[in-house]
């Protein structure tokens, strides 16, 4: 096969389909991209947990207090294959088997150690990341339909339209950002919703200057002026026509700025001003603090590890997209 | 050199062989204003210079007061309404630049000085934090505040019929109607004695010169640093003489507390306190000797305290005493009576009590805390040692919510599990969060979801105040070791906006409350207290959850120390043995440098 034939089979193929080969042929991303469908995997079964108590009426395990087995630490550091005293156990091989089946159970009983009150810190951090997650989209579906929206618009139409939206963008920009999204909380009141709105009203602004810039690009291309001289409307030309040119810059956005908003959740639920009620690794990290000089470290381990896992993924998976999307940022070979 | 290894081989470095110095910490005091210290840490300070008519007994318990500046309890009129105290001869203030008259030389104290200083509590250009202590209660004393909204500096010659100096030495207070808890309010430090000479004179600078009659004067103070106080010199030139408290428990002999008897008080020459603000620097200048007693932290509580609620051996070894008291708080889960679901439903009130486990919920606590049968606290005046009628039992608590009209927590309207909503504030500390968690799954063992609503102090006040909750979780510390102090909190006039949070309102319980609350205490009164705490826990407007147990560590050097609840002027008492504890510093407490 000669030279040629590949350059024209690549020059045909679509953009999306060029990036999802370009991500693919990148070992790290592809390992990122696994990372994340683990966490999303986990996230469905936390909410699958979720709805099935809240439909049997009956509050979840993991909101269930049980005093005795208080700071239980995780299951490979408490000496799992030890036989309880007294315990009367067959000679030979067979003693063997009964120590393994012994020793697998009490690995499997809550194997990331329990909290003060003697929940399962793996159930809780599961149902953390179903908060994470659950934070992540709502925000996003808030976010990015206005910062969309307005980028259009003011990079579409410019003058005055555009000073406007520049003017209200630089604004938002001007105000210190946890902060705003604090006030934001306070007015909603605490709880998700104060979360959702709080992060997702705020964190816009981003996405509306990438937005306006590239429309301001697109908006002189042949292509647009031809869809004008057919006399299409505005609208039209700049949702059907501009708007699939740009929108791989919405999924670079969406994968950084979900880990940010992550982020952000956790510091709102450990001050206190956060999801209510439900377990979510920033209340986690809260509550593991009260200990910690005291020895007690998973619970705190385990939603530490549990960000670093989803932050780190999806930041590396956007910068491999936005490599993947757009050619003059390519920083990395494929 | 050699002067440098004489310092080291006498750790206490000479500056307290010859005089008694007591060195302890404080919190950072605001000022020494009676009438307008509203915290803990000014309150001990003002009373280490400023003194009232009336104190606390010092060891013994129920608590009651004595006489401090009166001469003998106060004579009162049949009718309770007149209150006559004679004033001590010979008490003078301290010397202070202030009493231009006498060339600086503190002058005697008399009945005006306590006419004048009730009546800047009612000065509203003092916006002191204590009128509700006189509120709506001395004849005359609500129209001088009245007038005292005027633009003009408020005029102290306006006279209050309520408040009268008969001569130099007797004070006459007339009350609207009988008020037996004025002799408690006369303790406090809100009714202590202020010369007008020293307001005048330092005017608004008054909150830094403390001119007082007490065992101590101000020696230096540096607001957020340190504090110091020497004894009053006028005390000695004057002749006046306090005695040792020769009274006092049963246990206080074994305690050694009664070997200073009939002794004169101060004991101590010299009072350093320094504001730490951080709890572990604080315990460490305590393990160092640097302070003479501590407090537990809940940081250090498992280093300090064993399971049995005894000291470490190591602590024990350095001759380190723990004491252990209930102070007089209470901490509780209220239900709002004028809810529609939780109001009417005795029977699911009681249910609810009945679910709270109180082992488990002092098993949270570490044993920090001990469970209250009823609204009192132990130690309070008229305190009735009585048994729940509702402790836990899960089983029955089960059956009386299926009375309640909830079998099984199940709501019969909705199908699901009954739904109440729990208000609280300040919710970012996550002790609360959790001890809040412990709770909700106490209720879920009967079936019942909790829905905790975390708001913020002013929002919570706020839904309290505007009766918004469903249940709330609040606690209410002393003003008074009296139970009329807690039964007001159910009296139906005392309502939200009022303390009477619960809204509970109960036309027997009211009937009972008037008749108690105009009765000095006596067995008659006790009786009356008994029936109504039979009412409220029969009634469970509240679940009672916890007394907090006080902890206190002191080394074996300082002397005469009992664990008060109104500690004010109690440093008096104290004695430390300074040879012992320059003994036990040259063996435990390596590294230390008196200032």
């Amino acid at each position: 096969m000669s030279m040629r034939e590949k350059d024209i089979r690549e020059a045909n193929m679509s953009l999306w389909r060029d990036a999802w080969r370009r991500l693919k042929a990148r070992r790290s991303a592809a390992a990122c991209l696994l990372v994340v469908g683990a966490y999303a995997l986990l996230a469905l079964y936390g909410e699958g947990v979720y709805w099935y108590y809240y439909l049997r009426d009956e509050t979840p395990p993991y909101n269930r207090v049980n005093l005795e087995a208080q700071y239980l630490p995780p299951s490979v550091f408490r000496a799992p294959f030890r036989m309880p005293a007294g315990a009367a156990s067959p000679e030979g091989w067979r003693m063997h088997l009964v120590r393994l089946r012994f020793g697998l159970r009490n690995l499997l009983r809550h194997p990331l150690g329990t909290d003060g009150l003697g929940r399962d810190v793996l159930q809780r951090t599961i149902q953390g990341a179903r908060i994470a997650f659950q934070v992540g989209i709502v925000t996003s579906l808030i976010a990015i339909p206005i910062g969309l929206v307005l980028g259009l618009i003011a990079g579409y139409f410019g003058g005055r339209v555009d000073d406007v939206i520049v003017w209200l963008y630089s604004t938002f920009a001007s105000i210190p950002g946890l902060l705003f999204i604090l006030a934001v909380a306070m007015v909603v009141g605490r709880g998700l919703t104060g979360v959702y709105l709080g992060i997702g009203l705020t964190t816009w602004v981003g996405l509306c200057r990438l937005i306006r810039g590239e429309v301001i690009k697109h908006r002189g291309r042949p292509y647009v002026e031809a869809a004008r001289a057919l006399g299409f409307g505005h609208v039209r030309i700049m949702f059907r026509h501009i708007l699939p040119n740009v929108f791989h810059i919405v999924l670079v956005t969406f994968t950084l700025r979900f880990p940010a908003a992550v982020n952000t959740e956790v510091i709102m639920s450990f001050l206190g001003i956060g999801v209510q009620g439900e377990p979510s690794w920033g209340i986690m990290i809260s509550n593991a603090r009260l200990r910690l000089w005291h020895g007690i470290w998973w619970e705190l381990a385990a939603a530490t590890v549990a960000i670093f896992g989803i932050v780190l993924a999806f930041n590396l998976l956007g910068d491999a997209l936005r490599d993947a999307l757009d050619p003059r940022l390519r920083t990395g070979r494929t | 050199m050699g002067l440098g290894a004489c310092r080291m081989s006498s750790p206490t470095g000479g500056t307290d062989a010859g005089e008694m110095v007591f060195y302890g910490p404080t919190a950072r005091i605001r000022g020494f204003d009676p009438v307008k210290a509203g915290d803990v840490a000014s309150a001990m300070a003002i009373s280490k210079v400023y003194e009232g008519l009336l104190q606390y007994s010092y060891l013994e318990r129920p608590y009651r007061v004595v006489p401090l500046l009166a001469d003998g309890m106060p004579e009162v009129s049949d009718d309770g309404l007149t209150y006559t105290f004679r004033i001590r001869k010979g008490i003078y203030f301290q010397d202070d630049p202030c009493f231009v008259e006498t060339g600086g030389r503190g002058r005697e104290l008399t009945a005006e000085d306590f006419v004048y200083s009730i009546k800047r509590v009612a000065d509203v250009k003092n916006a002191s934090t204590g009128y509700w202590a006189f509120n709506n209660r001395i004849v005359g004393l609500d129209e001088f505040r009245e007038a005292s909204r005027s633009p003009y500096p408020t005029d102290y010659d306006l006279p209050v019929g309520g408040l009268q100096a008969i001569d130099r030495y007797t004070l006459r207070v007339r009350l609207k109607r009988p008020y037996p808890q004025l002799l408690w309010i006369m303790a406090m430090h809100y009714a202590f004695a202020v010369p007008r000479e020293a307001v005048e004179y330092y005017g608004s600078d008054f909150v830094n010169h403390p001119v007082g009659t007490g065992p101590y004067v101000l020696k230096s103070w540096k607001r957020n640093y340190r504090v110091e106080f020497v004894r009053n010199p006028k005390w000695t030139e004057a002749g006046r003489v306090e005695l040792y408290p020769a009274k006092g428990e049963p246990d206080d002999v074994a305690a050694g507390l009664l070997e200073d008897a009939g002794r004169p008080v101060p004991f101590i020459d010299r009072i350093v306190q320094l504001v730490v603000s951080d709890a572990s620097t604080s315990w460490l200048m305590f393990l160092r000797g640097r302070f003479a007693f501590s407090g537990v932290s809940r940081d250090n509580w498992d280093a300090v305290i064993t399971e049995s609620r005894d000291l470490t051996p190591e602590l024990k070894r350095k001759g380190i005493v723990l004491s252990r008291t209930p102070a007089m708080d209470i901490y509780y889960t209220g239900f709002n009576m004028d809810d529609p679901v939780v109001g009417p439903n005795k029977l699911l009130r009681q249910a609810m009590t009945c679910a709270f486990n109180t082992e488990e919920w002092i098993r949270f606590h570490n044993n920090r805390i001990t469970r209250p049968s009823g609204p009192l606290p132990p130690g309070v005046a008229g305190y009735v040692e009585k048994s729940s009628p509702y402790p836990f039992d899960l089983e029955r608590a089960h059956r009386l919510l299926a009375r309640a009209g909830y079998p099984g927590g199940k709501d019969p309207q909705t199908g699901r599990r009954l739904i109440l909503t729990l208000d609280l504030g300040a919710a970012e500390a996550p002790e609360v969060r959790q001890s809040t968690e412990l709770f909700i799954d106490f209720m879920r063992r009967l079936g019942i979801v909790i829905r905790p609503r975390y708001n913020n102090w002013p929002t919570f006040l706020e839904r309290l105040e505007r009766r918004q909750v469903q249940l709330y979780r609040l606690g209410w510390i002393a003003d008074y070791p009296d139970a009329e102090n807690f039964l007001q909190l159910f009296y139906g006039a005392n309502s939200s906006p009022g303390p009477n949070h619960s809204n509970y309102r109960n036309p027997e319980y009211d009937r009972l409350y008037e008749q108690m609350r105009t009765m000095p205490d006596c067995p008659e009164r006790t009786r009356l207290i008994a029936r109504m705490v039979d009412i409220l826990m029969e009634d469970c407007p509240w679940i009672f959850m916890s007394v907090p147990l006080e902890y206190l560590l002191r080394h074996r050097w300082l002397l005469n120390y009992k664990a008060h609840d109104f500690p004010y002027g109690m440093i008096k008492y104290y004695r430390v043995d300074v040879q012992d504890r320059i003994r036990w510093r040259a063996q435990f407490g390596r590294g230390f440098s008196p200032r």
